[in-house]
């Protein structure tokens, strides 16, 4: 083994160096900088191809790893959605799909989308990639931990699609799972199905967990000199504080899944109340599915806010470096990812305003939710501000910006529709609940990851992307997206509910019927033209136009490794040291319209840069 | 680890603070068990309960896990998330009265 | 455990201390070693796991309108002719304790390099540990043999002993999860793999003493969940 490590760089304790670019003497305590706390970490680098691509310790390979895994799910939860649209919008061509398959893939589609997809590829994907490249730390802290994160993961996402393969098929009980339906013959799925699914989320929690732990003591302990927290891209603060929502929110999930899998396996009673069926009462008795509610959305509110924060994160970066400013109330930025985040463990009982809970609840919870529409809202503001006589470079990452921010806004607003209990009771369980979802939580950070793709792409392969199919892409997608959802808040008001297999015969059926196959017809498009990307990224490889470094002249570290795409360690034989913040942009008086992290005060002393 | 060389300058502290902590878990584990024992009922039996808990566990979490000494950086970050635990908590209370209130509604006096 | 020093750092005491621990670059907790701030995260995560149980079991508890089991009579022993409430309950809250208490030392002697002390401190630990394992077993075949299942129990409501074989099924697989840590942490400082700084044999960190206070922050943590467990599931 100690082979292994004697590639390790050479690395002396920097305390006593003089720090690099300083003014040398004159003015000894402008570039300043405290010596590092730590000596450097000891890396171990693989040498076949298996410690190198496969069980690799490194969290920029681990990254991808999550990135590619998380996309592949995401793709079979596209393929569900379109079997969903088929059967919706045109029933007699979709013959082959029952009622049982239509809930399966409803199911199926959400669980994938939420968990597998999302979370995985923000926390697990951007998180690994971006964390120790944006903090300047050679790895995530431990390496071989955040191995084995990434192939539970795998596994959670193996035991997930083998549920499509076991007798009776995969869970059909909706993503929320809910008791008793979920574990009682005549729900799709209700044998191997949920076992299966409950076990791939305790794996995939355990292996989260893994990961999460890096991320978080990466971002706390591992920070480079100069680095403070305020000084952080507001990219990992996003993705470092939904992981600190993710570390509390998955215990509940954790939780509920064990006692359900005990309910299925046991017949324990922990969330099955005395259920007569056909005139015969099941052997269970006294326990309360309103329990796993809550345990649920305890989850899966946080939840919510795991997938949307790192989006919030990177947009902002996105918007600031591609606008040429800095963004408008950095720490009131800061202030609100944090405060939506603690926000985020209040608020979960209004997805159960109809569920039978407490009444008095409404008061609580209504109060809560409108709460956290205001750091939300400052957001919003400031994103706009941010653009505000920016110097924006109209491209394809600037496109998708501006995408997101409509979006998002779109679906806060129908947001604060549902968060009132009596707005709500009409609307929940409609397709106005399933378009505000999907606009906030589904469309929106879906935006920011092709954002962030467009934006990320030269840093991770050298190449940059094709713009003009990005535009086609954008395009596309943004169009068709609004087409889809658009009507179905329509469809939500005229009563149309969510969750039915076929709408039979009934008064509103006459307008919803043409509305439903425009619907599906943008809902292929749409998913055909993420192709586009895929198409976009194989061909880049090969032929795209060569980057070279910081391509988009941005601040922050990630873009200012010594080599590019960077390697293990990232930094070299020196680690760099921060004197400022990410955003450094079209300062007065400097030669340049950017100012690096890196670039030492002596350097930009005459210019009007702001100290941070 | 990387920082492992600079842990020589912690200092550790007097074995007697670890013996009176153990003994006073002892002690308090006692009590709480006399508790039972006595069959104490009602309001006296929840604030005793929660009174010796709490004490056993403030004194595992700040002697033996060292949070005592720790600083407050740590400390707060441990125990904010707490509050939501209390919420959840504070919530269930109020939710389990309402089930069982319903539940007997229903079924024994019957709507 | 007084500050650390840190070159160019300078502490603050108290809740300013911890502003300026916050707003200082490199790290937030300072001197706390990447392992030890990773395992407190991980209570922090776990503790909310025990919560979501205990929680639930509260709920189930107080929402079902059959009656609880007393858990004094329940959990009784007969010993000697009488009937002692709670007897091995309150042995096995005794050798946790007293497992709690090797393990502080342990750690102890482990920051002052004691390697022969420190490794049989740990050893006991994890005898205690294997002691509170086995009278758990016991406890279960008991009430096993007593009748009562997860799914059903002839005292009163079923969900009894749902909860029961849950929650400490649950603390049980962590004790011996510990056990078997200190089992291992117990060779390897015997060995003196901490003295040496060996490699590990899967992460190929170097070793250091500071990891018996990791192992020890999650053996005390085990004892505090008891400490819940014991009030909430016994004593209520």
């Amino acid at each position: 083994m100690t082979e292994d490590f004697k590639d390790n760089k050479v690395i002396h304790a920097q305390s006593s160096e003089t720090i690099p670019g300083g003014a040398g003497g004159s003015v000894p305590d402008l570039d300043y900088v405290r010596p590092a706390e730590v000596s450097d970490q000891d890396l171990y680098h693989g040498h076949s191809f298996i410690t190198k691509w496969v069980f690799c310790q490194d969290a920029k390979v681990i990254g991808i790893q999550y990135f590619c895994l998380a996309t592949f799910t995401g793709i079979i939860g596209l393929i569900l959605s379109w079997l969903m649209r088929l059967q919706l919008g045109f029933p007699e061509a979709a013959g082959f799909m029952t009622a049982e398959h239509y809930y399966q893939f409803v199911t199926m589609h959400g669980m994938i989308m939420v968990v597998y997809f999302l979370t995985a590829l923000f926390l697990g994907g951007f998180g690994n990639y971006l964390i120790p490249l944006m903090v300047g730390a050679r790895d995530m802290v431990f390496p071989y931990l955040n191995m084995v994160s990434f192939w539970s993961f795998f596994v959670a996402v193996l035991v997930l699609l083998a549920s499509f393969f076991v007798p009776g098929g995969p869970t059909g009980s909706g993503w929320t799972l809910y008791p008793p339906q979920a574990i009682l013959e005549g729900t799709p799925g209700s044998g191997m199905g949920i076992i299966l699914m409950c076990v791939s989320l305790i794996l995939f929690v355990a292996g989260f967990t893994m990961g999460g732990l890096n991320y978080l003591i990466t971002v706390l302990q591992a920070r480079t000199r100069g680095m403070t927290l305020m000084r952080m891209p507001l990219t990992v603060w996003g993705i470092f504080t939904a992981t600190v929502l993710a570390m509390l929110a998955f215990p509940a999930l954790l939780v509920g899944s064990l006692m359900m899998m005990l309910d299925k396996l046991l017949g324990t009673s922990f969330f099955m109340p005395t259920i007569l069926k056909a005139g015969e009462v099941l052997e269970y008795g006294g326990g309360s599915p309103i329990l796993f509610q809550h345990l649920f959305w305890f989850f899966g509110h946080p939840e919510v806010y795991i997938v949307a924060l790192p989006a919030f994160g990177i947009i902002s970066d996105l918007i600031s470096v591609h606008s040429r400013k800095n963004i408008f109330g950095y720490r009131m930025m800061v202030w609100a990812i944090v405060g939506i985040g603690a926000l985020s463990f209040f608020v979960w009982a209004h997805h159960m305003y109809v569920s039978g809970m407490n009444p008095w609840f409404g008061f609580f919870f209504a109060t809560t939710t409108l709460i956290i529409a205001v750091p939300t809202a400052m957001k919003v503001y400031n994103w706009i501000l941010t653009l505000w006589r920016g110097n924006i470079r109209m491209n394809t990452v600037m496109l998708w910006c501006l995408g997101f921010i409509v979006t998002f806004v779109n679906g806060g607003i129908t947001g604060i529709f549902l968060g009132n209990v009596s707005v709500d009771v009409p609307l929940s369980d409609t397709y106005f609940v399933i378009a505000h979802f999907h606009m906030v939580m589904g469309i929106a950070p879906l935006m920011v990851i092709m954002g962030a793709v467009y934006h990320w792409f030269p840093l991770v392969t050298g190449k940059f992307l094709s713009e003009k199919l990005g535009k086609w892409h954008f395009w596309t997608t943004f169009l068709g997206a609004y087409s889809i959802y658009f009507p179905m808040h329509y469809l939500g008001f005229i009563g149309v509910p969510r969750r039915y297999f076929e709408m039979y015969d009934s008064p509103y059926m006459t307008s919803a019927v043409g509305m439903n196959e425009f619907i599906s017809l943008a809902a292929f498009l749409v998913g055909a033209a993420q192709f586009i990307l895929i198409f976009n990224i194989i061909k880049s490889l090969k032929t795209g136009k060569v980057a070279g470094k910081n391509p988009w002249q941005a601040n922050s570290l990630e873009w200012l490794t010594p080599t590019v795409p960077p390697e293990h360690g990232n930094w070299g034989d020196r680690l760099p040291v921060v004197h400022r913040w990410a955003y450094d942009y079209s300062v007065p008086g400097a030669k340049e319209d950017f100012i690096t992290q890196t670039t030492a005060p002596s350097e930009v002393a005459d210019t009007k840069v702001e100290k941070t | 680890m990387a920082e492992a060389d600079k842990k020589e300058q912690t200092t550790t502290h007097k074995i007697g603070i670890y013996l009176w902590i153990w003994g006073l878990l002892f002690v308090l584990s006692f009590f709480s068990y006399m508790v039972d024992w006595y069959q104490f009922q009602g309001m006296l039996r929840w604030s005793l309960i929660l009174i010796f808990m709490f004490l056993k566990a403030g004194l595992i979490m700040a002697f033996f896990m060292h949070l005592f000494w720790e600083r407050y950086a740590l400390v707060n970050v441990l125990l904010w998330p707490m509050t939501a635990i209390a919420c959840f908590i504070f919530l269930m209370v109020a939710e389990f009265k309402y089930t069982l209130f319903t539940r007997l509604l229903y079924f024994f006096v019957g709507g | 455990m007084s500050d650390p020093k840190i070159e160019g750092y300078e502490f603050k005491p108290g809740f300013g201390g911890m502003a300026a621990d916050t707003a200082s670059d490199q790290t937030m907790f300072k001197g706390v070693h990447w392992g030890k701030a990773m395992m407190w995260i991980f209570l922090l995560s776990d503790t909310f796991i025990f919560s979501c149980f205990l929680i639930s079991y509260m709920k189930g508890r107080g929402s079902t309108p059959v009656e609880w089991p007393n858990a004094s009579e329940v959990f009784g022993l007969h010993v000697f002719g009488v009937d002692v409430p709670l007897l091995l309950i309150a042995i096995m809250t005794f050798v946790l304790i007293t497992s709690s208490g090797t393990m502080a030392l342990a750690v102890k002697y482990g920051y002052e390099k004691n390697r022969k002390m420190c490794g049989w401190l740990i050893l006991a630990t994890a005898i205690g540990g294997l002691t509170f394992v086995g009278m758990q077993a016991f406890e279960w075949s008991k009430l096993i043999h007593e009748g009562v299942r997860p799914w059903e129990n002839p005292f009163g409501a079923a969900q009894f002993g749902s909860f029961f074989f849950m929650i400490t099924g649950f603390h049980g697989t962590h004790v011996s999860i510990g056990v078997i840590f200190l089992f291992i942490y117990a060779y390897k400082t015997f060995a003196g793999h901490y003295d040496e700084r060996k490699r590990g044999w899967f992460t190929s960190m170097k070793g250091d003493y500071v990891e018996i206070e990791i192992l020890g922050l999650y053996w005390h943590f085990v004892d505090l969940v008891w400490v819940f467990i014991f009030a909430f599931f016994y004593l209520w």
